[in-house]
């Protein structure tokens, strides 16, 4: 028996055309490459990509085996596995058949045979996995997959290229009839077509030659086409875990791009998958935007505005009426996201949006000529008067007038609980509740703490959020001031949005700074402060409340902060209490609409709100009372309850009010 | 004490009415320390309104000249600057408006005599004029006193003086001035008046809002309102829930995320008083709540308050006022 | 185009509690917020617009204290390209004498266009435009809405009252005073702030400018301010319907308001 093994070009004439065509398609390959890199080298404040154990464990749980991709779509993460590992494994038969053509022949006997079966099940995988693919966008008309151009040309052409594969082999067994042809068993198959191993033989390179241009082809167009995210995405993967660096306000310039290279890297490893337009509550309510247009609109905007051919003349015939169109860079289309989040917990390759977002406004921002007017007019009430809501200073504490709550910017208390009631919080009629519910509960429970009575700031949040800043890092130096001089250590706050930006802006914006001048303080949110009291049994529920209530996560607590629990056993710790949970809840919750800013945005709502989506939700639980634990969504929530007409079914209730209702206390709020 | 010259103001054939109101205090003045009242008239030729301010002035001056059709601040100036030197009066009026304020503090320089602009009062004291003026968008009112001249100017707010509707008086005397023949060419030239009253209701404008809440309960019931508004002459606006059920267009709505509004009476109609709508009331002169709930917030901002159905509080008015 | 613009730092008093000063003739401002004038941030917008379409510069110039700074690097930001703060020291000023003061720097700049606010909103008194004007002997305009240069001259738009509009030509140079509205002043990032401290910044004692005594004496005089009358939450009108509305009326025509 002769040992079985494959001749490279059997039967090829010319192989040097082919050694030149490949040549031609790596050289395309790398300038599409290059090109990426150059834009991404241009990102503001580069960042190394240095070792990363953690991102290491996400390429491998992401990358190789799906997770995010699994998570929510079995059939999505099935199918791109047989396409992921299909082609993982013809890349690496192809890589294996070069080795052994040029550097050592080992691709014979048994391991040629197993060779040749191994490429086998991988085409076919691919194979499958492509027309799965193609089944789900075409006939399958999966809402989220959109049917572009590129999205079938793709597909399409690796199919071809798969297929062609086969062909090849077929044809060549044909040609050939090795004794051994039986092992690769779809080539053999197809070889069975022809009879006469003279008819395979005369077609041999035609079908060799067109299979070999269209794979190289395709090497060439993988950096134009949807296929980069073979490259960018396991590279967006595996920085994923590293955290922002801050980008004090002083190195935006105008020239100077807003957006880190991490994040243009970002950009590249997306695939148009739509999940984070499935889960975004703006495009879900209808309002002209998605995440996804907007960020291949930025992309495309830096990729022509950095791209290493900018300066010829004919690129720049191209790229310029391009440019002009850009349709979705239009500066009002970065208000409406709400920067909830739920789009970068979905996003397989961990596309961070809101991140995205709040660059792309701080030049907005910093540009000045197109700020909303509503949102120019609250900035300048943050400056000059600390909160967004009056133009006063005054009535900060009034909330607080008939509780005696100690002022620890006058008591002098070593290492008090500084309860930071928040802007929205002291000003807003309904919301004053929460805090006042808050005081109360902390008083019942023996808790000793204080307020910064009229002199306590903005916390920043909402600078941040729309990309000012320059605000931003002057409300933190005052808070940070104010912290100091009071010996503030311990802090609790209302909303979510200061927790959040105590808990992680604050740290990352000190991180420049040398280790003796940080300021550190521990932040918790009011909701883990009850949590604990009710653990320790300081908090004690006698009452029975034979109620049905639902819970709302905020984003900035469950999403951002991961915290989902605590709310949820203090309101199973009131006996009688029935909590059911909507079909959005933890990390899939839905934004209510009032984060990232979106409180003092105008005429973005389309005909429904957010929020009245959110409502309606709750409602159909069949809930008396949706509770939740931040200002705004409070804020949101009671204004759709509202609207969605359901004053007389629904009721919102901050979890403070709740838990002042359960344990019998005076409180005026919540109707 | 002397005499007090007042330049009337005029605009596509009609007299303004502030120049009545100015010839009604000015003549209230006068009569106090017995001296003569003269109105100025800059106007085109047969403009035919010298005899209507005879009726309310001792005397009229009249420039007629085609050139001064419209008002020119550079031929005012000229002109009126010649006539304060030949007779040199104790005080002269202009009125407070864009006009006037474009020719006031010109002619001030050019005189050099003393200006307090846009009075709601004057008096006269010992022989010199003091003023009323409101400071600060009106939060303070401040009493103003000159430095020692032979003539002192002013510009008159609108609304501040009201004549009664008898504020006529037996005829003065009607002379034609010659004008100036060395008037310099004006370095300024009319092209058209464009009215910008027409389109899209301006509420931030009104002087008196009647505005309507939740509280309205159906769409249909605008109108009753609507009918009410009409009838007081007053602008319709709204809280926020009104204009997201796309009752009223977006630009009827007062508040934090709709329009700051600043009448001098704002009458709220079932609006509960959140937060985020009186925050668009602040500049209001007096509010007035009618609110169906004792304790609606509404009351603790509002300057007068009604505890009652809004339309049994509508009809009621719409029937006095049809009275009336 | 060069384009200069006055502007003027005053206390932020729209939801403030004004307390009258001792002496009785102003007001308490420790715990006011100071920002620039309404109508000179629209002003100095407009002159910023005019450069960006028309090329040229623009210079701001404001008289105050060391504070006061505050409204010229902010215009500084918005693309002012320098800026003259003249100190006055302890001198009283009115409306004529700032007009004069004002009058004496800029008669050495080079300019096309003065701009001003109609008014400050503190002494709502809307005379030092014009009378600067004057003095400069400067054709002008007040209470403007819009400004467009056609060579030596402009096509400039006057709010009068009652919704209607003037439109005129206007020969330049001239000093125009800005109405709110006029345009949509762009938002003053903190960042551009403090960016605008590199920009050019001249300070001018009132004392170096060699002005007559005359000039420096102030033609008015604010004797006293007092408060109106005060309001206190709601006066409940009660009974039926009928005379509800008959007092209701009453209130609103007290209130300057024909019905
Ligand atoms: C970000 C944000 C921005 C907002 N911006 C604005 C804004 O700019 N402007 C604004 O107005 N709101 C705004 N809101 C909404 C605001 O919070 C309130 O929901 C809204 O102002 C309530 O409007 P209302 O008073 O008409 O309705 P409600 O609060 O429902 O009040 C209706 C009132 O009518 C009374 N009433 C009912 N029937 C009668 C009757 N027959 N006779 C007499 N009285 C009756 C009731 O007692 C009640 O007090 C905003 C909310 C959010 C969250
Ligand atoms: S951003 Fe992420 S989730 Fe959205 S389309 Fe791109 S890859 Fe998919
Ligand atoms: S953060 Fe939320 S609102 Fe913003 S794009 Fe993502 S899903 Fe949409």
């Amino acid at each position: 028996m002769v040992t079985p093994y494959r001749v490279s070009y059997w039967s090829i004439e010319s192989v040097w055309i082919f050694y030149v065509l490949a040549a031609l398609a790596v050289a395309v390959f790398v300038f599409g490459v290059i090109s990426h890199v150059s834009v991404w080298s241009r990102g503001a404040r580069r960042q190394g990509i240095g070792f990363s154990g953690q991102g290491i464990f996400n390429l491998f749980l992401d990358g190789l085996l799906g997770r995010r991709i699994f998570s929510g779509d079995v059939a999505a993460g099935t199918m791109h596995l047989l396409i992921l590992w299909g082609f993982l494994g013809l890349f690496a038969g192809t890589v294996l058949i070069s080795a052994d053509y040029w550097v050592y022949h080992f691709l014979k006997g048994p391991v040629y045979i197993g060779y040749s079966i191994c490429l086998e099940f991988f085409g076919l995988m691919l194979a499958i996995g492509l027309v799965w693919a193609l089944i789900r966008r075409y006939l399958q008309r999966v809402t989220r997959l959109e049917r572009r151009i590129e999205d079938l040309i793709v597909p399409v052409w690796l199919l071809v290229v798969v297929l062609s594969g086969f062909l090849v082999e077929g044809v060549r067994l044909s040609a050939q009839r090795p004794e051994w042809g039986g092992w690769s068993f779809i080539g053999h198959v197809i070889s069975l077509f022809w009879s006469d191993p003279r008819g395979a033989l005369s077609i041999y390179p035609y079908v060799w030659w067109s299979h070999a241009i269209l794979s190289l082809g395709l090497v060439a167009a993988i950096p134009f086409c949807k296929l980069f995210h073979v490259l960018a995405a396991p590279l967006s993967i595996y920085m994923e875990d590293r955290p922002d660096l801050p980008m004090p306000a002083e190195t935006v310039t105008g020239d100077e791009e807003v957006f880190s290279s991490r994040q243009m890297i970002f950009f590249d490893a997306c695939t148009r998958c739509g999940r984070c337009v499935e889960v975004c509550p703006s495009a879900g309510a209808g309002e002209p935007f998605s995440p996804r247009e907007f960020i291949a609109a930025v992309r495309e905007d830096l990729l022509l505005r950095h791209h290493p051919l900018k300066g010829l003349d004919w690129f720049s015939r191209w790229s310029d009426p391009r440019k002009a169109e850009k349709p979705d860079l239009d500066p009002q289309k970065v208000w409406h996201c709400t920067t909830c989040r739920a789009c970068l917990e979905v996003c397989p390759v961990y596309v961070a949006t809101p991140k995205v977002i709040e660059r792309a406004r701080s030049r907005v921002v910093e540009d000045g000529t197109q700020v909303p007017l509503l949102l120019s007019q609250t900035l300048e009430k943050l400056y000059k008067y600390n909160n967004p809501w009056e133009a006063s200073k005054k009535n900060r504490a009034k909330w607080s007038q008939d509780l005696e709550i100690s002022d620890l910017t006058k008591t002098g208390e070593e290492d008090p609980l500084c309860y930071f009631v928040g802007c929205t919080t002291a000003l807003d009629t309904r919301a004053q509740d929460l805090a006042r519910s808050f005081a109360r509960i902390l008083k019942h429970a023996g808790v000793p703490f204080g307020t910064l009575g009229k002199n306590e700031p903005c916390c920043g949040d909402i600078a941040r959020r729309v990309g000012e800043d320059g605000l931003f890092e002057e409300q933190m130096e005052s808070c940070l001031a104010l912290f100091g001089r009071n010996n503030i250590r311990r802090v609790v706050t209302s909303s979510p949005h200061c927790f959040h930006t105590f808990r992680n802006e604050y740290p990352t914006f000190q991180a420049l700074r040398p280790p003796d001048e940080k300021v550190h303080f521990d932040v918790r949110h009011y909701t883990q402060v009850i949590g604990e009291l009710v653990s320790e049994g300081s908090i004690r529920f006698e009452k029975r409340l034979n109620i049905k209530v639902t819970y709302h996560d905020p984003c900035y607590l469950g999403r951002h902060n991961r915290v989902y629990d605590e709310p949820r056993k203090v309101i199973r710790s009131i006996p009688g209490i029935e909590l059911v949970e909507m079909s959005h809840n933890r990390a899939n919750s839905l934004c209510c609409g009032g984060g990232g800013g979106r409180m003092w945005q105008q005429d973005l709502d389309s005909k429904i709100k957010m929020s009245e989506i959110r409502i309606r939700e709750a409602a159909e639980t069949g809930a008396e009372i949706v509770i939740t634990a931040c200002p705004l969504c409070l804020i949101m929530l009671e204004d759709a309850r509202k609207t969605a007409s359901l004053e007389d079914t629904l009721r919102v209730m901050d979890l403070n009010e709740l838990v002042v209702m359960a344990l019998g206390l005076r409180s005026e709020g919540g109707e | 004490m002397g005499e007090i010259y007042v330049v009337a103001e005029h605009r596509k054939g009609e007299v303004r009415e502030i120049t009545f109101e100015m010839l009604f205090k000015a003549r209230e003045l006068c009569r106090t320390f017995s001296h003569r009242l003269t109105a100025l008239l800059l106007a085109g030729k047969d403009a035919g309104f010298a005899d209507d301010l005879a009726k309310r002035a001792d005397r009229v001056l009249v420039f007629e000249n085609d050139r001064l059709e419209t008002f020119n601040s550079d031929l005012h100036k000229e002109i009126l600057n010649r006539v304060i030197q030949k007779d040199q009066p104790f005080m002269t009026w202009i009125a407070h408006t864009s006009w006037g304020m474009d020719l006031a503090p010109a002619l001030s320089v050019k005189t050099g005599l003393p200006l307090a602009t846009d009075c709601v009062d004057i008096q006269a004291e010992d022989g010199r004029p003091i003023v009323i003026r409101q400071i600060y968008s009106g939060k303070l009112f401040s009493r103003v006193s000159f430095k020692e001249s032979p003539g002192y100017l002013m510009t008159v707010r609108s609304g501040a003086f009201l004549p009664p509707d008898d504020a006529e008086m037996e005829p003065g005397e009607v002379l034609k001035q010659d004008i100036p023949a060395d008037l310099a060419e004006p370095r300024k030239t009319f092209v058209e008046f464009v009215d910008t009253g027409a389109g899209e209701i301006d509420i931030t404008q009104a002087d008196l809002l009647v505005s309507i809440g939740r509280g309205i309960g159906e769409e249909e019931n605008i109108a009753t309102i609507r009918e009410l508004a009409d009838r007081m002459g007053a602008t319709l606006s709204c809280s926020r829930p009104v204009v997201d059920k796309n009752w009223l267009p977006k630009f009827h709505q007062v508040g934090t995320s709709g329009k700051s509004v600043r009448p001098k009476v704002y009458l709220a109609l079932g609006i509960s008083g959140a937060f985020q709508h009186v925050a668009g009331i602040t500049g209001a002169g007096t509010v007035i709540a009618v609110n169906k709930d004792r304790k609606a917030p509404i009351f603790r901002v509002a300057d007068y308050g009604v505890a009652d159905d809004l339309f049994k509080v509508a009809n009621a008015l719409k029937e006095k006022l049809a009275g009336a | 185009m060069d384009v200069i613009v006055c502007v003027k730092q005053v206390p932020e008093v729209i939801d403030a509690d004004l307390k009258i000063s001792r002496e009785g003739t102003g007001i308490e401002k420790e715990d006011l917020v100071m920002h620039i004038n309404d109508w000179d941030n629209y002003a100095v917008e407009e002159a910023v617009c005019i450069k960006e379409t028309q090329g040229g510069t623009v210079t701001a110039i404001t008289i105050g204290d060391d504070e006061s700074e505050d409204v010229l690097r902010r215009a500084l930001a918005m693309g002012a390209d320098k800026a003259i703060r003249i100190d006055p020291g302890e001198r009283e000023l009115d409306g004529f004498v700032i007009s004069k003061i004002l009058a004496k720097v800029i008669k050495d700049l080079e300019y096309h266009l003065v701009l001003t606010g109609v008014q400050a909103d503190d002494d709502n008194s809307g005379m030092v435009g014009i009378m600067l004007a004057e003095t400069l002997g400067l054709s002008h305009a007040a209470v403007v809405t819009g400004v467009e240069p056609e060579g030596d001259l402009a096509r400039i738009r006057v709010e009068l009252e009652g919704g209607m509009d003037e439109v005129s030509r206007i020969q330049l140079p001239s000093l125009l005073t800005i109405q709110t509205g006029i345009n949509e002043p762009r938002y003053v990032s903190i960042m551009g702030i403090r960016k605008a401290g590199k920009k050019e910044l001249t300070v001018i004692p009132v004392a170096n400018l060699g002005l007559s005594e005359d000039d420096l004496t102030p033609r008015t005089r604010i004797e006293e301010v007092f408060l109106p009358p005060e309001t206190t939450g709601a006066e409940m009108i009660e009974g039926d319907a009928a005379s509800v509305a008959a007092e209701l009326i009453k209130i609103i025509k007290e209130k300057g308001v024909s019905i």
